[in-house]
């Protein structure tokens, strides 16, 4: 496990919106179902007091942290409000802060990313889908039926794509450890990088699929960082340079990050990068037909 | 969005960097009001919207003698299909040397990237390439609202002094204005001081309202058009539609159509929760583009609910062929919809796009 676990208690900051709400039903749908903990505490300024399914709602994540163990928070607020939600949580002592929000302005994200560091908080997203650990713990919007346990670590800068990969995995009877979306903006907080680090210290995962796409660089210093065997995915090998491609960070820039030059790196490195997504099961096994 | 040169000189001013005397002008006949100004020797530039400008004959040399006859022919050009509209007149320094200043947003350390040469004059990527040691770079924490003396000094080392404050200068306009990328290249020293002899600011997409910005000129009409139904659309060139959830499955779902041989018109970014409406729309969006042959919906998620996309899909009631691919909440619902009017509806994205470039090819 990864980030957490069926122990984990989990904060939803925003809890009293509509997507809050919406998602707090759904994670702890999933709680209960693996018989975990889930939701325990939701946060909206001003709505202390109030209930969402079930789960109370304070005015401050201190005032939640005082009444209930908290190790992970996620956060549906407004783009304008969620770096200052990012650092409140930081700032409260929460280790694991997943920020579902989109649109937030690239400057904000650097300072909350770099404050939640100082306080030593890992932040997940923005923009991102969160992350599942199938039979432990869901934290974000995952939808929870496609997936299934198993030791294939999945990470990826994209949510529907996501989705996408694990459905053809768990069809092909592989099953995950734990699947990070990571988020699509160009400053995210956990990179590959650090998901990576966490796989390899994670005893349930023995490979992983590196879901990446145009912009920057960052798939290839995963890559590099790491012994786990790895398959990867590239998309926007058809995307036209200076246009983003829906992710604010997925944008090909002075002839750099496109798609090409990113999966040649890949596989100069020694890592198969698959041209479809459905390659990417029979890419899996072969993995583990030349490990064994 | 991409500032003109015009106004990333206008902000830069503002925060007291020096820029060469320049005048913005709509029309040579505005030219001759300036001519004082500018001396005898001064340049034209194009403020058009694309890059290359100086290769596609956007900037001419001119003097007091031929100005107006040389800005006349300027603005009678199109610089890569665009008219100008603009023309930046502007003082020609006698410069004795030139750097290279750039602030960005660095994906890896999640900071900004401050980057200065003195060997400036050769094309950035190209020193980067063969003198890699000549670039001094530093990754600032962003939470300090100006750069310590240690770190200015350790970027300027032997450059004059007063270089120091404009790099300052730089990464204030950086923070504040919400910008992407800030450069100054070059940057040039005269017998007067230092100038920003031109200057590139590409602001964030996502702060352009609280930068009081209310278009974004980056984008064609129809993207425009498409960012006020909550879409991301981005125009290319092919015949095939694209519909898809989410900006990774919709670039898969591109690429997708380039592994089988076809060629997508579009990208478009759905969002989450799509509703009948908001499906209508977007089918409505594609079909618009007169290219466009055929359209590929590739919907997959928890949250959407594919009886409403299937509704959005019939509603649009558009002449072009439509190949829908599935995968969520009530799908057999869906699926029967689709049916009975006679929609195609396959199970995985490879067969819908193998389909559409069958039907394009």
């Amino acid at each position: 496990m990864i980030y957490g676990d069926k122990n984990t208690g989990i904060l939803v900051q925003g809890a009293t919106g509509k997507q809050g709400e919406f998602h707090i039903g759904l994670m702890n749908t999933y709680a209960r179902q693996v018989g975990g903990r889930g939701v325990v505490a939701g946060v909206t300024p001003g709505k202390g007091g109030q209930q969402v399914h079930g789960v109370p709602v304070y005015n401050t994540v201190k005032d939640a942290m005082k009444e209930h163990d908290i190790g992970a928070a996620v956060i549906f607020v407004p783009a304008g409000a969620a770096a200052d939600a990012i650092m409140e949580e930081a700032h409260a002592g929460i280790e694991t802060i997943v920020c579902i929000t989109e649109h937030i302005p690239v400057q904000d994200t650097m300072k909350a990313i770099a404050y939640a560091h100082m306080e030593g908080a890992s932040v997940i997203g923005p923009n991102c889908p969160g992350l599942l650990s199938p039979g432990e713990v869901k934290m974000g919007i995952m939808p929870a039926g496609l997936f299934q346990r198993g030791n294939v670590g999945v990470i990826s800068r994209s949510g529907t794509l996501t989705y996408e990969v694990v459905d053809e995995l768990t069809r092909a009877g592989i099953g995950q450890s734990t699947v990070v979306g990571i988020g699509g903006d160009p400053v995210i907080g956990q990179t590959f990088v650090d998901v990576l680090e966490r796989f390899e210290n994670d005893p349930q995962t023995k490979a992983v699929v590196l879901i990446g796409e145009v912009g920057g660089n960052l798939e290839e210093e995963g890559a590099r960082s790491t012994d786990l065997p790895i398959v990867s995915y590239i998309a926007g090998v058809s995307a036209p340079p200076d246009k983003r491609m829906g992710h604010a960070g997925a944008i090909v820039e002075g002839g750099e990050g496109d798609a090409r030059s990113k999966i040649a790196r890949l596989k100069k490195h020694g890592v198969p990068v698959a041209a479809r997504v459905s390659e990417i099961p029979e890419m899996i096994r072969e993995l583990f037909r030349c490990r064994c | 969005m991409k500032l003109r040169e015009y106004e990333a000189k206008n902000v830069i001013k503002e925060a007291g960097i020096p820029v060469p005397a320049g005048f913005l002008i709509r029309s040579a006949e505005e030219l001759p009001a300036h001519l004082g100004a500018l001396g005898d020797a001064f340049v034209l530039k194009a403020q058009v919207d694309v890059g290359g400008r100086g290769k596609a004959g956007g900037v001419l040399m001119a003097d007091k003698a031929t100005g107006v006859e040389v800005a006349r022919e300027l603005f009678n050009r199109e610089i890569k299909g665009l008219p100008v509209k603009e023309v930046l007149a502007e003082q020609r320094l006698a410069v004795q040397h030139e750097y290279y200043l750039s602030i960005m947003v660095d994906r890896s350390s999640k900071q900004p990237l401050i980057l200065f040469t003195e060997a400036g004059g050769v094309e950035i990527e190209v020193t980067a390439r063969e003198h890699p040691e000549l670039i001094r770079k530093i990754v600032a924490n962003p939470l300090l609202r100006d750069l310590p003396p240690f770190m200015l000094r350790e970027l300027v080392g032997t450059a004059p002094k007063e270089i120091g404050p404009v790099i300052n200068r730089l990464y204030r306009i950086f923070i504040e204005k919400d910008a992407l990328l800030a450069e100054i290249n070059p940057l040039v020293t005269t017998l007067n001081g230092v100038f920003a002899a031109d200057a590139k600011i590409i602001i964030d997409d996502n702060a352009l309202a609280r930068q009081g910005i209310t278009v974004n000129r980056d984008l064609s009409e129809r993207e425009r058009e498409a960012g006020k139904h909550g879409f991301s659309y981005v125009e290319l060139d092919g015949s095939i539609g694209v519909i898809g959830n989410g900006a990774g499955l919709t670039m898969a779902t591109l690429d997708l159509i380039e592994f089988y041989g076809g060629k997508a018109a579009n990208f478009l970014d759905v969002g989450g929760g799509a509703e009948s409406e908001r499906v209508k729309n977007a089918v409505r969006l594609v079909a618009s583009v007169p290219s466009v042959k055929v359209i590929v919906v590739n919907l997959l998620g928890g949250i959407t609910k594919c009886d409403e996309v299937a509704r959005g899909i019939i509603a649009a009631d558009i002449r072009q062929k439509v190949i829908v691919r599935l995968a969520g909440t009530n799908e057999a619902e869906g699926r029967k919809l689709l049916a009975a009017k006679g929609y195609e509806m396959l199970d995985t994205m490879d067969l819908v796009v193998k389909k559409a470039v069958e039907v394009t090819a």
